[in-house]
């Protein structure tokens, strides 16, 4: 769900980008056939000419200043309704387990962790001496507060605890139990917590920030919540930088951490402040801000450049996008039609179009940087109008009079639900295009996210498109595809699948995990529950008065803001 | 005059009810509610989480709960902001309200001085090219104008900052600070005025005119009267008359934000907590904000209404 600083998700749309898109659209389109300008690759793009760092970023000697969109005031890690407030939290707590660049678990504050036999225990061990900022001690007994909010009945908030299968956590929630078996807190630096179902993503749950049993919880009691989110506008954590103060719809304020246990950080303050697509390059350049993410795009890019002071980071996002079959609808449940709307859409082009070289068109549910990716063996579906309209014809779909293929009355007539977007504005009729040549009729219907969700849920739709959220390991984009796990009743149904995700997900070893996830891709691409559209890379640049930012897609710039370092 | 007002003011009972009904059925009815905003969650997450939130209930039965929530004075809880609806407007609605007031001020002040001036000189050179300047500026598109704005006064001459209503980091208290928000204030301002000045122009001079050939002016100048006193006193009274209706209108205008340009200068102001609300389905936000600005719409009105009554002997309100 996090937010990487750049106009990236689905709620983040706004009445401007909506009018402004076309106008970029054509811009976009326009500057791929004129600029001839040298492609940047991954990593850091230095800057050319640090004599050009300008003056207003000088005068801050002791202050960072990083751009965030639209926080909303929540900064608590378990009870904001938004991935930018999720920005703001990683900078106040500190998960107990974190990501690596590649998306493997590392240590954070637990020092350590052990996985039992069978994969229903795990032993967290937590470093010596933690203490959150205003100096009170982090325990164990924090870990097993925090996972007791996460079940309380009145919890609302973004985390699905449920998925970790904590033993007893569904008696404590039903009210059926005073405390949650699964948690046994052994020592002030040791927690077992035993799960009734292996799961590679339980340690992801599990080893979430910490929240002081001694803060937060005061007058607790199972069902009462409201003094927990009293306090969501008064965070306490253990993180690098500690909360000074919110200026809504301004900046959010924070101070370094003298008692991070891994030092206090180098910068004296850092400041998020919020900035809008129209002109965070502005804010860029009167250096206003030390950094900032942008779209990608061979436009932005030679601008950045054109500053020559912004160091430039490009790298892959962890997200991507994709259209998913309505599998109720008895000609989509058809393998062969499915297969030929993937043979027949020209994803390249789509890719051409809005990522102007930035982008790769997608074959597996999963990330290229991720450690689970592969495509050996995999059937890449690679863009051929022919076999598509071969796949039709010996399906028994025949060309109409106009054109469209029809098969026992029903003619090949495809609703696409879409939001309204940059990608979509390429994808619409390049989609329409592509079909048109294969005698299938595509009819969009664009709403906003929440309204396309809805008519989703009721069922009345053939095709939807939408990008996933950032996803943190492999399962994330293929548990909705399993009979029992289903997030929307796309009613799509594989035995072998199902036995295939859940095989990869029982273990946390990731060499076994790996193989395992390149059988389901297989089986994936053979029976496929969507068509893959695209990955993408994200653009940011920060000035390079200020050395240190290495962002990556599990991180954003948290990991970097202990490094910081500003030049004198 | 004092039974036309109560009355007026009983008559928006049902009107706010009928209004509020509207609101609220039209946002209820849309697709999607609150919950599916967040696609990851499993369906049966997504049950337990409507069932907390009271969505999965029957519609009727959720407006009649809104319903008894406000008629304790209470406009209830943001689902996302997570506070009391009144105290997010409260954090947002004030700095919309200074913009828009300083805006109005300055474009009805300027239309009335271009639009009466223009009036005097029909046809004259003076009136053709304001003529001209007043349609340029309101033909721009609105983000080309602001854009334009920032890139020649907070890039090029570094005279204002690009957007925002403080400086980042700023400690500013008192004088300080009000000189900080001035100066931010600015380029919004501008760019509002050049926008919205130029079709009141139009009314002011149009309006001027026709009081211009009304049988009291002409009676006025008979009498030997002076021209500045003819004009003040007598045409433009009259010609002033059809524009308090447009003022009346403002009111909720004043409390609604410019949405596009607060967006552009990242003025903290409450038009886009309201779209964002639309767009997360944030139902009491919503609803609040939305009835709200009907009331000020209904006040408006009869404060218009009563205004027209105080200046015009001819209209009786009954």
């Amino acid at each position: 769900m996090r937010n990487i600083v750049t106009p990236s998700t689905h709620h983040a749309f706004s009445g401007l980008t909506r009018r402004l898109l076309p106008a970029a659209l054509l811009g976009a389109l326009l500057s791929s056939q004129l600029a001839a300008a040298q492609p940047i690759v991954n990593g850091i793009t230095a800057a050319t000419d640090q004599a050009k760092i300008p003056t207003q970023s000088k005068a801050r000697k002791d202050t960072v200043v990083a751009a965030i969109n639209e926080p909303q005031g929540v900064f608590n890690p378990y009870f904001f309704h938004n991935g930018w407030d999720e920005n703001v939290t990683d900078v106040i707590f500190v998960r107990l387990v974190n990501l690596d660049k590649q998306g493997r678990p590392v240590p954070e504050l637990a020092e350590s962790w052990q996985v039992s036999k069978d994969g229903l225990a795990y032993t967290l061990k937590l470093r010596k001496g933690l203490t959150y900022s205003d100096g009170s001690p982090l325990t164990a007994q924090d870990v097993a507060f925090t996972l007791t909010v996460l079940h309380d009945p009145s919890y609302d908030g973004e985390t699905d605890i449920g998925l970790a299968h904590i033993k007893g956590g569904a008696d404590y929630k039903a009210g059926k139990a005073a405390s949650i078996a699964g948690l046994k807190v052994i020592d002030a630096q040791t927690i077992q917590i035993t799960t009734t179902e292996p799961g590679a993503t339980t340690l992801r749950l599990i080893g979430g920030p910490v929240l002081s049993k001694a803060y937060y919880g005061q007058g607790y009691q199972r069902g009462k919540l409201d003094g927990v989110r009293a306090l969501g506008g008064k965070p306490l954590g253990a993180g690098p930088f500690v909360y000074d103060k919110y200026v809504p719809g301004q900046e959010v304020r924070f101070h370094a951490n003298a008692r991070y246990f891994r030092g206090k950080p180098a910068v004296g303050n850092f400041i998020y402040r919020i900035t809008s697509d129209a002109t965070k390059l502005q804010l860029l350049q009167t250096g206003e801000t030390d950094y900032d993410g942008f779209a990608v795009n061979p436009d932005n890019i030679e601008q950045l450049k054109s500053l020559g002071f912004a160091n430039i980071n490009l790298y892959n996002s962890s997200d991507y996008s994709l259209i998913e079959f309505n599998h109720r609808k008895p000609y989509l449940k058809d393998l062969k039609v499915r297969q030929a709307l993937i043979y027949g859409l020209d994803r390249q082009k789509l890719v051409d179009v809005v990522y102007q070289g930035y982008g790769s068109v997608a074959t597996v549910p999963v990330t290229p940087i991720s450690w689970a990716y592969t495509t050996s063996g995999i059937n890449p579906y690679k863009f051929d109008p022919a076999k598509a309209r071969a796949l039709l014809d010996a399906d028994g779909w025949k060309p109409g009079s106009d054109g469209i293929r029809v098969k026992n009355g029903q003619r090949l007539s495809l609703t696409l639900l879409a939001t309204k977007s940059l990608f979509n504005d390429a994808l619409i009729p390049i989609a329409k295009e592509s079909y048109k040549a294969i005698g299938v009729e595509l009819k969009p219907e664009v709403s906003d996210f929440n309204s396309l969700i809805g008519k989703q849920k009721a069922g009345n739709y053939d095709l939807a498109t939408y990008r996933t959220s950032n996803l943190d390991d492999p399962h994330q984009g293929v548990e909705e595809f399993t009979s029992t796990q289903s997030r929307i009743k796309s009613a799509y149904n594989n035995p072998q699948l199902d036995k295939l995700v859940a095989a990869a997900n029982s273990t946390l070893d990731l060499n076994v995990r790996k193989q395992r996830y390149q059988q389901l891709y297989q089986q994936f691409a053979n029976d496929p529950p969507v068509i893959l559209l695209a990955y993408r890379k994200i653009l940011s640049a920060s000035n390079a008065r200020v050395s240190g930012f290495s962002p990556n897609v599990y991180n954003g710039i948290i990991a970097s803001l202990p490094q910081l370092k500003i030049a004198q | 005059m004092r039974q036309f007002i109560l009355r007026r003011l009983l008559m928006m009972v049902p009107t706010l009810l009928g209004a509020s009904a509207v609101i609220f059925f039209l946002f209820a009815l849309t697709p999607g509610d609150f919950v599916d905003g967040n696609y990851m969650l499993t369906e049966a997450r997504s049950r337990e989480l409507k069932a907390l939130y009271g969505l999965d209930q029957p519609v009727l039965q959720r407006y009649l709960t809104w319903l008894g929530q406000l008629l304790h004075g209470d406009l209830g809880f943001s689902l996302q902001y997570q506070i009391p609806v009144t105290q997010l407007l409260d954090q947002y609605l004030w700095h919309s309200f200074l913009l828009s007031l300083t805006v109005l001020l300055l474009y009805w002040g300027l239309s009335l001085a271009i639009g009466i001036s223009s009036a005097l000189r029909p046809y004259s050179w003076y009136d053709r090219l304001v003529t001209l300047a007043v349609f340029a500026a309101m033909s721009f598109p609105v983000f080309f104008l602001c854009l334009l704005l920032i890139k020649w006064f907070a890039v090029d001459l570094q005279w204002l900052p690009v957007g925002g209503m403080q400086s980042t980091g700023s400690e500013a208290t008192g004088l300080a600070r009000i000189g900080e928000i001035a100066l931010h204030m600015v380029l919004p301002v501008l760019a509002l005025v050049m926008l919205q000045s130029g079709s009141l122009t139009r009314y002011v001079r149009a309006s001027m005119l026709e009081a211009l050939r009304l049988d009291c002016v002409r009676t006025a100048r008979a009498k030997g009267l002076k021209e500045r006193t003819v004009i003040l006193r007598h045409a433009l009274r009259n010609a002033l008359l059809p524009l308090i209706t447009l003022l009346g209108l403002e009111l909720p205008g004043l409390f609604s934000g410019a949405i596009i340009t607060e967006k552009l200068f990242n003025w903290p102001g409450v038009g886009h907590i309201h779209v964002d609300s639309l767009a997360a389905r944030d139902y009491p936000v919503l609803m609040g904000f939305t009835l709200f600005l009907a009331v000020l719409t209904i006040v408006g009105n009869l404060l218009a209404d009563i205004l027209y009554a105080a200046v015009d002997p001819r209209v009786r309100l009954r």
